[in-house]
């Protein structure tokens, strides 16, 4: 009997993590509010990507296991964090958003390193999520304008995240590799 | 008799300069208005969104004397609290204009982008008054997380007082020496 064909808990963590990243800049350069930013990131940021993220265990997949999982809870406690806000229920200061936006900073550093063995496309989309985290920071600690500048940018990684899952999407009902991903960058 | 005439004399100046203390005390000044945008501005800095139902409150310590805070999204154009006008929180602003077709929050959007906010002068309706006034507002922009373009104002109703009057007070209260810094 065949093996049973398996299908590939990144494509809807990418799926996730480009959709709600996406979404939310488009909030931060301020073409929409918050409410959608606030469910998607719930449901599909969150819960869809750290399941993904939790699937990626069986697959034998450190780097998949450990960043889906860890930003499904990132998007589940960054939207957590601002309905508490909105509700006034441990409230966190822009100051307290920004220690929580840094300490995502050292997180996807590591992780960015770790993406440079993997393929240049990840690569490039860990080190854009990289800056952009970093901008954030910035605009939380004294150059808010920083925010729209971090919006466009995060919006390149989101596109980013989605080629990968087209990538990996495309190989599989084409039959062939249709978007190239490219070499690591550290062999 | 020249006694009581004394005691006549003082209850009038006693009168007169009570009246002008509580005719005083009934007209902001541009030393309060700056000093209660930027408490406004660091409330919503500690508070995040939760903070913005305050200043729809008539009871709060955002409305005072003639004056009070009205906070507004100059990104996603949108009034996003006022004490006075309920009807305006939600809608959008930069359509408003006064009676001489200045559009109000498309200035004092402007104003309130500088280092230290700015000033801005037009016609609004005072509190408790049917007519138009002269107004001179005092824009700052409020440090939200993922909100950018928030920004919060007050104003002083005053005939007289020119924007580089109000420019000079700004500037002494930037001062750091003198002034904590926000």
């Amino acid at each position: 009997m065949a093996e049973q064909k398996l299908g590939n808990p990144a494509v809807v963590g990418l799926a996730g993590f480009g959709l709600t990243t996406m979404i939310l800049q488009f909030h931060n350069v301020g073409w929409m509010g918050l409410g959608p930013v606030i469910w998607l990131g719930l449901i599909f940021g969150g819960l869809a990507q750290m399941i993904a993220g939790l699937q990626e265990m069986k697959t034998g997949n450190n780097f998949g296991y450990c960043a889906f999982t860890a930003y499904g809870c990132f998007w589940l406690a960054l939207t957590l964090l601002l309905i508490g806000n909105h509700y006034d229920i441990y409230t966190s200061s822009k100051t307290d958003i920004g220690w929580f936006l840094v300490a995502w900073t050292a997180f996807t550093a590591i992780l960015w390193v770790g993406s440079m063995r993997i393929h240049g496309a990840l690569a490039l989309t860990f080190t854009l999520l990289l800056i952009g985290f970093i901008l954030l920071d910035l605009a939380h600690f004294g150059y808010p304008a920083l925010t729209v500048i971090a919006g466009y940018e995060l919006m390149a990684t989101a596109a980013m995240a989605w080629y990968i899952m087209a990538h990996i999407i495309y190989a599989d009902v084409f039959g062939r590799d249709i978007l190239p991903v490219g070499k690591p960058w550290i062999n | 008799m020249k006694v009581g005439k004394r005691i006549a004399w003082i209850a009038v100046l006693v009168a007169c300069g009570l009246g002008r203390v509580a005719m005083a005390a009934e007209t902001a000044t541009p030393e309060e208005v700056i000093s209660k945008v930027r408490a406004a501005a660091s409330f919503l800095h500690n508070k995040g969104t939760s903070g913005y139902a305050d200043f729809n409150n008539r009871d709060s310590n955002w409305v005072w004397k003639d004056s009070y805070v009205f906070v507004y999204d100059c990104r996603q154009d949108r009034m996003i609290a006022h004490p006075m006008r309920p009807d305006l929180v939600g809608k959008p602003i930069m359509q408003i204009t006064d009676n001489s077709g200045k559009y109000i929050f498309k200035e004092l959007c402007k104003a309130g982008n500088q280092a230290h906010g700015g000033w801005v002068e037009y016609a609004w309706s005072k509190p408790g008054a049917g007519a138009l006034s002269r107004k001179i507002s005092y824009a700052l922009a409020a440090d939200i997380s993922f909100a950018s373009g928030i920004q919060v104002s007050a104003g002083v109703y005053d005939e007289l007082m020119t924007i580089p009057q109000l420019d000079a007070v700004l500037k002494k209260m930037s001062d750091p020496s003198r002034y904590q810094a926000l």
